[in-house]
């Protein structure tokens, strides 16, 4: 097998508050050009890892290498695109237009006074044009539905030419056509893009073929590197609880 | 030409008044985006800290409102970031703490007298020149490093968290942005006064967020209400005799109300 540096390299790691732990001891590497899902019950830490990952939480234990680098020697942040679970959600009073947000996205790499040049207008461009939002441009992200808003936060990521895009439960306030639109995108992006994409999810209904692999988080972490056998595999069952259940049900009907 | 712009004293204090309606204004935007316009009035009232000083002490009072307002800007971003509280809270602490030890230096320093009644209101009377002057170099510096930073402090409004995650250093950012808000409530007390340069700080970028419009629009729109706020405040005052802070903090109150009710969904 081929050596490669992982995009993310885990190892170890815990993380608790006021004594309480939320995650013990996880271990785990994301390639490049990976397709991965992270699901997992509500306070299992799923938001808690990503969070970590991205330098927003210490872990009390362990480390994180990104792209071989120590989190905290870390500079080259324009190569991971972060989209918040609460993107969709974003306050409708904000003064910014779709193109305000999507110009953030290349705001970290300009230095003082500079604005943006040909070659960031060009990014912003051609990220807007993926995400099909050109014609709404203009537009105040307010009055953009749950659906039209969370293409324009992946837009702001995609402007920075990440090579690793994150999202936290990206589906939150968004309509079933939506998301399935959204995750034929997602998965085109990973396919034609070749962008490494990690996500957080509840919808386990979406754990489809394109899934390369599956996170569960339940304080502890389970690579499936399989998630079709994933689906039905005895220890998911034990740490997901009643969920597993659901997931037989759902497997039974297709 | 106007009978008001014959005297010398109506010059200084028009455009020490303008320029302060700029940099409130500009600075106001980042504050109220980031739902911290509180910040203005606790700042304001630490500045009166540095004016009881100066008055008791007899140094400047406007550059120990700046020192103090700046100290007191680095301690609420640090109890801010270093403490479990709540930012709200830790604004009223500093605010009524701040205006206590004004009020009992002053006291014991028998200086409690026009004074300070004037940095409290506000008085285009008092303007002197080198105030003008104080007011355009800082304040210059202030807008300086203020555009400087735009599109990083309107992303960290936006989303302190992502930008973050983008590599902007958003505590740094921070810290700067309220250093400035500090040094431009400390210039303006004296035209405004502390108890009503929030005002004009955060009103105004509030009265441009009814009219839904992007980013740049917002804040061009704000700092057109301020400059009209503060011209037709300081005329009014000097026509009909008004305290100038009361006057123009009714005249962009009236232009919230107005934009309010225009802008009625």
């Amino acid at each position: 097998m081929k050596f490669k540096i992982p995009i993310f390299d885990v190892k170890n790691l815990s993380f608790g508050v006021r004594g309480q732990k939320i995650l013990s001891h996880i271990s785990l590497e994301i390639f490049n050009g990976e397709y991965i899902a992270i699901i997992g019950p509500n306070g299992g830490g799923k938001t808690t890892l990503i969070r970590m990952l991205l330098g927003l939480e210490s872990p009390s234990e362990g480390t994180i290498k990104l792209f071989g680098k120590k989190l905290s020697n870390f500079k080259a942040w324009h190569k991971v695109g972060y989209v918040p679970q609460r993107a969709s959600l974003v306050d409708a009073n904000f003064p910014a237009t779709v193109l305000d947000i999507v110009n953030m996205g290349r705001t970290a790499q300009r230095t003082l006074f500079s604005f943006l040049n040909k070659e960031d207008k060009a990014a912003v461009y051609d990220a807007m044009v993926k995400m099909d939002i050109l014609d709404l441009k203009d537009k105040m992200v307010g009055t953009l539905s749950g659906g039209q808003r969370q293409r324009v936060m992946i837009a702001r990521a995609l402007a920075s030419k990440p090579e690793i895009l994150i999202l936290d439960e990206p589906n939150t306030g968004v309509d079933i056509v939506s998301q399935r639109n959204f995750y034929a995108l997602l998965s085109k992006l990973n396919k034609e893009e070749k962008i490494t994409i990690v996500f957080i999810t509840h919808d386990i209904g979406v754990i489809a073929d394109d899934i390369g692999r599956l996170f569960t988080i339940n304080q502890k972490a389970i690579v499936c590197n399989n998630p079709k056998e994933a689906l039905s595999c005895e220890e998911m069952s034990a740490l997901y609880g009643i969920e597993a259940h659901l997931i037989h049900n759902h497997k039974h009907e297709h | 030409m106007l009978e008001m712009l014959e005297y010398e004293f109506m010059q200084r204090a028009l455009l020490a008044g303008m320029l302060i309606a700029l940099l409130a204004s500009i600075s106001g935007t980042f504050v109220v985006l980031k739902r911290y316009s509180m910040i203005s009035e606790t700042l304001a009232h630490s500045a009166l800290v540095g004016v009881a000083v100066g008055l008791v002490a007899g140094f400047n009072p406007l550059w120990i409102a700046v020192l103090v307002a700046i100290l007191s800007a680095w301690l609420i971003e640090y109890l801010r970031s270093s403490f479990a509280l709540y930012s709200d809270a830790i604004l009223a602490i500093l605010l009524s703490g701040s205006l206590a030890i004004a009020v009992i230096i002053v006291s014991l320093g028998g200086a409690f007298n026009n004074s300070l009644f004037s940095y409290l209101f506000g008085s285009i009377l008092a303007v002197s020149s080198d105030d003008v002057i104080t007011i355009l170099f800082v304040g210059t510096l202030a807008l300086a490093l203020l555009l400087a930073f735009a599109k990083e402090l309107y992303f960290i409004a936006y989303d302190e968290e992502v930008a973050k995650t983008s590599g902007i250093k958003v505590k740094l950012l921070n810290f700067l942005l309220v250093t400035v808000v500090a040094v431009i409530i400390a210039l303006s007390i004296r035209i405004v006064g502390s108890l009503l340069i929030g005002a004009l700080m955060v009103i105004p970028t509030v009265a441009a967020l009814q009219y839904r419009v992007g980013f740049l629009n917002t804040m061009f729109l704000s700092v057109i209400f301020a400059l009209l706020s503060v011209i037709s405040g300081m005329t009014l005052s000097f026509y009909f005799s008004l305290p100038s802070g009361a006057t123009i903090v009714l005249c962009v109150l009236l232009i919230f109300i107005i934009s309010l009710i225009g802008n009625k969904k």
